[in-house]
């Protein structure tokens, strides 16, 4: 029999790891082998219950088990979170084109971050963490509303002791106790000592953040076809059929979920 | 492609025939009172045609030959508004899903053959076929016929679809005086002139030239009556589409707009659903349920945002859909000019008018 398109596989809760007050990191262990490439999503149910696309937030090459970052927003998400260890999800995908690594040999890589958008940057960091090498620099700019909203607290500063790797952190508003950078991720953006027409630049985040980070990262001299924006759109099917998420010419389940400003600035309100 | 001729007093066999593999639908006219007006005064057809399962109809000769499109989008025998497209993680044997006996329609006009393209790109699309649509399009027979009329609200025309099918169909009826003109395209409609064989003479040269003078007297008359709509070219929807993104016509038309989606759930061409998961009787069920885009919610995403917040954003975006993204990913517009949605609208919206608009105030902004 030919294989059902809408069909899960079963995904066992092995590990819930509480990143913020409203974000969990769920580890799954999937009943078969699943690959997907850094930006791919997911589709992920509770059974008889509900479903919503995520964007894996794990090593692609890892093959066992994925994780997913996922924040409490609304009715699927909240019921994710009072999910427990041992319990059963489904998975379905991936589906959509992952980040073009490809594109990216021999560039400095400039990631810029916003709240829970780190979640699919992570993924994709691990990729370039794993074949360094290939690129010249990775420079993270993560931005988080306050320090308490900041996810991966224990793996970030880490990351920024890597050989050609540079990361910052910032905050909108500090605390008594953050000793980093306070501003938006925008104000961090300046004087990288990048060579800017060669520059591939990934953006993920709430899409007001993504909106301003674009226009600074063309202002700095970054080209729209080298920039890499996450989109977010209402997702049912994740093939290309369901109608729920196109963008223009182009449905952000098949052709996305990342696009680059090139293919998307002349749609309208794009950022709406 | 065979063509033979049927007399008219072989229909009943043709459908004993059809009934013997298939459950047959046919046309029924319904009557009814609304005259419609039209500029170039022909006097057009008020009845409609619903499609009703020939084996229950008390009166069989309540089946008749539709002069032009029946009220139902032909899509309705191929996705259910709502049904289950999977169950998963269960003990229980998922119950087979079963359509019963593969159906046969009748009544298929040229408009919903055009209309199917976009259906079967949408199911059937390469390495990811719907399965369902998948073995219900196989098992259907599709039997079209010509269009010896046409509703106030036809414009297929506008968009170079004639009323009358050349391809797409298993069989297709063209009527003439005495009988009808019977067209074979695939080997499910060869079976079943197989057993009608006796019934079924060669068409002859005259009546192939018959129907190309019907085929053409129709064509004559629905240009005329379209003249009154100047409905664009289809070489130019993408382009006054995309240029009419700020047009004042949304915001205009979307006023009388219940957001009921009649429109969008009458129309052949769209396509989008909802899957959603339900749990019965101890079995998980993903559900797919046809939605549309005049739907406040549609594009809303998990945080609350929703790019689509206004009806006249969302009714920009129907447009968008079918005469931009269709256009540029197939080739051609998600619309086939049946007019169903404009029949169907209690705000009186009308494609007819909003793409004239749109070209109007693109190419002769002194109106
Ligand atoms: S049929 Fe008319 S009133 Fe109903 S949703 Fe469509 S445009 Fe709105
Ligand atoms: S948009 Fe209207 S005229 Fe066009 S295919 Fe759909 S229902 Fe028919
Ligand atoms: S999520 Fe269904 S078409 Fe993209």
């Amino acid at each position: 029999m030919k294989k059902n398109i809408y069909q899960p596989i079963k995904a066992r809760i092995e590990q819930v790891i509480p990143e913020t007050s409203l974000i969990k990191t769920f580890v799954l262990k999937p009943e078969s082998e699943f690959s997907f490439t850094t930006g791919q999503f997911v589709e992920l149910s509770i059974p008889g219950v509900g479903e919503a696309p995520f964007t894996p937030s794990s090593d692609p090459a890892i093959k066992e088990r994925i994780e997913v970052t996922i924040m409490k927003a609304g009715r699927i998400t909240g019921l994710l979170h009072e999910m427990q260890v041992g319990d059963t999800l489904g998975l379905r995908g991936p589906y959509g084109k992952g980040y073009p690594l490809d594109k990216f040999k021999g560039k400095d890589i400039l990631i810029v971050g916003g709240g829970v958008g780190l979640a699919p940057l992570r993924s994709l960091l691990f990729s370039l963490f794993s074949r360094i090498q290939d690129y010249k620099s990775v420079i993270l700019r993560y931005g988080a509303r306050t320090p308490n909203d900041i996810v991966y607290k224990e793996a970030l500063p880490q990351w920024g002791t890597k050989d050609k790797v540079n990361a910052l952190v910032t905050v909108d508003v500090g605390s008594p106790e953050w000793q980093g950078n306070v501003g938006l991720v925008t104000t961090v953006l300046a004087d990288l000592g990048i060579d800017a027409p060669s520059v591939q630049a990934i953006v993920c985040g709430p899409p007001i953040m993504m909106k301003f980070v674009n226009l600074k990262l063309l202002d700095i001299g970054i080209k729209p076809e080298n920039i890499y924006l996450s989109m977010e759109k209402s997702m049912s099917c994740g093939l290309g059929k369901c109608g729920h998420c196109r963008v223009g010419k182009y449905y952000a389940c098949k052709d996305g979920p990342v696009f680059t400003y090139e293919q998307l600035k002349d749609i309208h309100d794009i950022w709406d | 492609m065979e063509t033979y001729f049927l007399n008219n007093e072989d229909i009943p066999k043709f459908y004993g025939a059809i009934t013997e593999v298939y459950d047959l639908y046919v046309p029924v006219k319904i009557e009814s009172s609304v005259a419609p007006a039209c500029q170039s005064s022909f006097r057009l057809p008020t009845a409609d045609y619903l499609l009703k399962n020939y084996a229950l109809l008390d009166k069989k000769e309540n089946a008749v030959f539709n002069d032009y499109r029946c009220v139902e989008p032909t899509r309705v025998f191929f996705t259910y508004f709502k049904e289950e497209v999977c169950s998963y993680f269960t003990d229980k044997a998922a119950q087979e899903q079963v359509d019963g006996r593969p159906k046969a329609i009748c009544g298929v006009k040229n408009c919903d053959i055009f209309a199917l393209r976009i259906q079967d790109y949408v199911f059937l699309n390469a390495g990811e076929e719907d399965p369902l649509y998948a073995r219900r399009r196989q098992n259907t027979l599709v039997i079209s016929g010509d269009c010896p009329s046409f509703k106030e609200t036809c414009f297929c025309q506008a968009f170079d679809i004639p009323a009358y099918p050349a391809q797409g169909f298993d069989l297709n009826l063209s009527p003439l005086t005495h009988g009808y003109l019977l067209d074979v395209d695939s080997d499910k409609g060869r079976a079943i002139v197989k057993s009608l064989k006796d019934k079924l003479s060669p068409a002859t040269f005259g009546q192939l030239s018959g129907r190309s003078a019907k085929r053409e007297s129709v064509r004559m008359r629905l240009d005329e009556h379209l003249i009154q709509h100047k409905i664009p070219k289809k070489e130019a929807l993408q382009d006054i589409v995309l240029s009419g993104y700020a047009s004042p016509v949304w915001q205009e038309q979307m006023r009388t707009c219940v957001e009921c989606g009649g429109c969008v759930f009458m129309c052949d061409t769209c396509h989008c659903f909802l899957l959603s998961e339900e749990h019965e009787n101890g079995l998980n069920k993903k559900m797919r349920t046809w939605d549309g885009c005049l739907f406040k919610d549609f594009t809303r995403v998990a945080g609350g945002a929703n790019p689509l917040k206004m009806r006249y954003m969302r009714l920009r975006n129907r447009y968008l859909k079918k005469f931009d993204f269709f256009i540029s990913n197939l080739g051609f517009q998600a619309c086939c000019g049946c007019g169903r949605c404009i029949e169907v609208c209690p705000g009186k919206i009308d494609i007819r008018y909003i793409l004239r608009r749109l070209y109007e105030e693109k190419y002769l902004p002194a109106h």
